[in-house]
């Protein structure tokens, strides 16, 4: 069956004018196809942020073409953007972002609230989602009351509230120890299972990368290796320390050790 | 790099940060400065700028001394806090809590000095401007440039002091702030929680004072005047510190309409705003309601002059007593330097005898019809004719001709037995208030002769006065007539065993001079006094965005990945500035205006005037400056968020 991908990234180039030019990604390509769980791994400067930008329409590639659901962003204006963007992509970043003043339910209701919801379907999606993801009790706390897992979880259930067809993950387990890391990781793996949800995230921690379909590595922006999950995590884990010890080293500085 | 040079650089490297604070400390030093050159110069005492401005220029310096102070600590500890993980690196490296109050110390003198030194440079500049404009008001011949220590000295002592004073509170502030918080920056505070109870209390001090401000005005009671401002006060202060957020916390349980678009987001900031700002929020609206009221003020000054030819029909007016011995000399004496000014004026002499009314049984004061309409001729008002038997009220205000209008009384002038219908009221304000009484009538001249027994008990020198009346056409060119024997009614008017010439003069040119000049120069004191004021709290503002920066920079980076477009964002940077921004000013625009009502009754009721248009020009031009300053502010701020 032909399946049609949800994003697109098509020889997408991004080049920073300033004092001094920058390319930081080069002619990079890549589809990700409905209910995938996508991990983009790469050393730091290698362009993941950027790419990430560039697929939440933050920023424009310079170069190139992305789709989303066979949108092309760089056909909108501003404002249409912005509506993309509330209703079809959700956000989760590595220090959660929760606004200080808002308690943890008034946070996962903001994408609604920018989309003028129904006061009862909202009070509705936050019950349900903060049943399913253990935040009942918390719902009136502010997020300086909250440990780091519990207002990761938050920040989980507000990229979830509006039912978007992408959630982007930028570190998300970048601020929290292994345990609250484990968590939440079953938490993403189990939604992209159970609710078909596509999520692509940037990671640096190779146990979280473990948990995708699919690890993308990507290096001084341009594609490096791909590999996809098998049946246990700890031999796909295995495959993708061999891969970053060979981005971390770097192919020619192996290659030359063994000449001298 | 020495300890010294470290502290200097960061001020110097800071400076944009610094640069809205440094202007408002140095245009605040600059007014103080120019105030004290006038209130020191060799000569100016009470008599040339009389002692209500003098009282106000006082006042003005203190208040700004005061208002600096406020201001500067605020700002210093707004911009410390910004700075917490700067210091946190410090202390880490190994700085000492000596060194960083040394630190502190340093940083806040050079900004002091160097605004004390830039202020008063600049001060000095304007001070020969701001004589000139002086002298010009005041009609002085000269208002020389000097130079003495006094002015250099107060102005470098209050602000030094200041300075001192602020340094070392902020550093104590500081202190007790600082703790484990120093890496994470400054996450919210402790912060007291807001009370039911003193919600109440806040809102209903708030409306007895308000009552007790119309009370107070009811019963013309100084004291009750004085206690009800103390009211509204704390009022003022609960009202920021629980009344409102207990009211936008009740709110927010209210999901229907909070939940509602971006109002989550908003609201929650306003509460935190005014939570987090009480003080500031209660001293702007308490200088806001002070400036409002000083407008108000003005304005019943400005109007007591646009409405002064209305209340002084007449040039000048000298009443004698029938055994005064000046008389004639004075007489002579004015129409003399009237003919030297080449003034025309027209003079008209009456007799007014004092008899007793059956009706009242009081006193009552009786003028002669051919000598009034002599007056009435020359002012181009109609005449007045009554026959035998006939009289008319004189209106001793405006109020009086529409309540005298249809009141008839039948009377007998007891002494002479002359029966009298009075039954009209003279439809113009003739007199000014304090020569007539308010019992006084006009009656035909067949009747008036008939006057023979002076008012029982006196002599008919006792009983009677005269009274002339100079109309002069151009009366605001009067004020070099009279002016020794206005200096008598003046001096013996401070008599206080009372009153004991035998004559009394009123010379309409003179006093609108004198008004004129208070008038104009305290508008020029509340003018400069507004400006720093304004500058102060606008750079507050902006100073305060610039401390909060990163984290504004960060919320709406949230929030546009979140899909919040343009028009959204500006709009809730509305909502975020504009509690900041009006907030104080809307409660001291309420404040001022009960006030303001309650004094225009009373005005009104004293003086016959009100002051309602004046305050309104007054509170729209101010309204206009504030919303203008607020674009400007909003313009930058939006700016700032953008660029990241």
């Amino acid at each position: 069956m032909n399946r049609v991908p949800i994003l697109e990234v098509k020889d997408v180039t991004k080049v920073y004018e300033g004092k001094v030019t920058h390319r930081a990604i080069s002619q990079l390509s890549l589809d990700v196809e409905k209910g995938e769980f996508l991990a983009i791994m790469g050393p730091s400067g290698s362009g993941k942020t950027t790419l990430l930008n560039m697929i939440s329409t933050i920023d424009a590639p310079t170069a190139g073409e992305i789709m989303i659901e066979g949108i092309r962003p760089a056909t909108l204006t501003k404002m249409e953007l912005a509506h993309l963007r509330r209703r079809k992509l959700g956000f989760i970043f590595q220090d959660f972002h929760l606004l200080q003043m808002l308690t943890l339910e008034e946070n996962i209701i903001v994408p609604l609230t920018l989309d003028h919801y129904d006061v009862d379907e909202m009070q509705k999606r936050v019950t349900a989602l903060a049943n399913s993801l253990g935040l009942t009790d918390l719902l009136t706390k502010r997020p300086n009351e909250i440990s780091g897992g519990q207002a990761q979880r938050t920040a989980i259930a507000r990229a979830l509230i509006h039912r978007p067809s992408i959630i982007l993950a930028d570190e998300p387990t970048g601020n929290l120890d292994s345990h609250m890391s484990r968590e939440v990781l079953e938490l993403l793996s189990n939604i992209n299972q159970t609710q078909q949800a596509t999520i692509i995230m940037v990671t640096h921690d190779p146990i979280a990368a473990s948990y995708c379909d699919r690890v993308l590595f990507i290096k001084d922006g341009q594609f490096f290796n791909e590999i996809y999950k098998d049946e246990r995590r700890q031999t796909f884990f295995q495959r993708i320390l061999n891969v970053l010890s060979l981005l971390g080293g770097g192919v020619g500085d192996l290659s030359s050790i063994r000449l001298s | 790099m020495t300890f010294r040079q470290f502290a200097y650089r960061n001020v110097i490297r800071n400076s944009r940060i610094y640069a809205a604070f440094f202007m408002a400390s140095c245009f605040s030093v600059l007014v103080f400065f120019i105030y004290s050159m006038l209130l020191f110069h060799p000569n100016i005492d009470e008599s040339v700028l009389g002692v209500m401005s003098l009282l106000g220029m006082v006042v003005a310096e203190i208040i700004l001394a005061l208002f600096s102070l406020f201001f500067l600590y605020y700002s210093m500890n707004a911009f410390l806090e910004a700075r917490a993980k700067e210091f946190g690196v410090l202390f880490h490296l190994g700085m000492d809590e000596r060194q960083f109050g040394r630190l502190i110390f340093l940083e806040t003198m050079l900004i002091g000095f160097t605004s004390i030194i830039v202020g008063i440079a600049f001060g000095f500049a304007f001070t020969r401007f701001f004589f000139m404009i002086v002298r010009e008001i005041l009609h002085l011949d000269e208002l020389h440039m000097y130079v003495a220590w006094e002015p250099f000295l107060l102005t470098v002592g209050v602000f030094t002091s200041a300075f001192m004073v602020i340094a070392y509170a902020s550093i104590v502030t500081q202190k007790e702030r600082r703790t484990i918080h120093l890496l994470r920056g400054h996450d919210e505070h402790k912060q007291r929680p807001v009370t039911v109870r003193r919600a109440v209390l806040g809102l209903s001090f708030i409306i007895c004072s308000y009552i007790g401000m119309f009370i107070g005005v009811k019963l013309e009671n100084l004291a009750f005047i004085i206690i009800v401002p103390l009211f509204g006060i704390v009022g003022t202060y609960y009202l920021f510190s629980d009344t409102l957020p207990y009211l936008l916390e009740r709110f927010r349980l209210q999901k229907k309409y909070y939940w509602r678009s971006y109002s989550v987001i908003s609201l929650s900031e306003t509460i935190q705003t005014i939570r987090a700002n009480v003080k500031m929020f209660f001293v702007i609206t308490l200088v806001s309601t002070l400036t409002f009221l000083t407008i108000g003020v003005l304005a019943s000054v400005s109007s007591y002059t646009t409405q002064y030819e209305r209340l002084n029909p007449l040039g000048m007016v000298y009443k004698s007593t029938i055994d005064n011995p000046y008389e004639q000399q004075h007489i002579a004496s004015l129409r003399n330097q009237l003919e030297l000014d080449r003034l025309s004026y027209n003079l008209s002499r009456f007799t007014v005898i004092q008899q007793t009314s059956s009706y009242t049984k009081y006193e009552v004061e009786v003028f002669r019809e051919s000598e009034i309409n002599h007056l009435l001729f020359s002012l181009g008002y109609p005449l007045v004719t009554l026959s035998q038997g006939e009289a008319m009220f004189i209106p001793y205000s405006e109020d009086a001709i529409s309540d005298l209008q249809n009141y008839t009384v039948r009377t007998v002038l007891k002494e002479n037995s002359i029966p009298l219908v009075i039954d009209s009221v003279y439809p113009e304000f003739i007199f000014p208030g304090n020569f007539v009484s308010s019992n006084s009538i006009i009656i035909s001249d067949e009747d008036f002769i008939k006057i023979e027994q002076p008012l029982i008990g006196t002599t008919f020198e006792q009983s009677a006065y005269r009274l002339y009346t100079f109309d002069v056409p151009q009366w605001m060119e009067l004020e070099h007539i009279g002016v020794a024997i206005d200096a008598m009614v003046e001096q013996e008017s401070a008599n206080s065993l009372g009153y004991d010439l035998p004559f009394y003069f009123e010379n309409a040119g003179l006093n609108y001079s004198f008004v004129l000049a208070t008038y104009s120069l305290f508008t020029l004191i509340v003018l400069l006094v507004a400006a720093v004021f304004l500058l102060a709290a606008g750079s507050f503002v902006y100073f305060k965005m610039y401390a909060d920066l990163e984290r504004i920079q960060k919320h709406f980076d949230v929030l546009r990945r979140m899909g919040l477009t343009d028009g959204e964002l500006h709009r809730l940077v509305d909502r975020h500035l504009m509690p900041q921004f009006f907030l104080p000013w809307l409660v001291a625009l309420v404040h001022s205006t009960i006030v303001l009502i309650s004094f225009n009754v009373l005005l009104e009721h004293l003086v016959n005037i009100t002051i309602v248009d004046e305050v309104i020009i007054g509170f729209v031009v101010l309204i206009t400056i504030q919303i203008f300053y607020y674009y400007l502010i909003r313009w930058r701020y939006i700016a700032h968020i953008k660029s990241n």
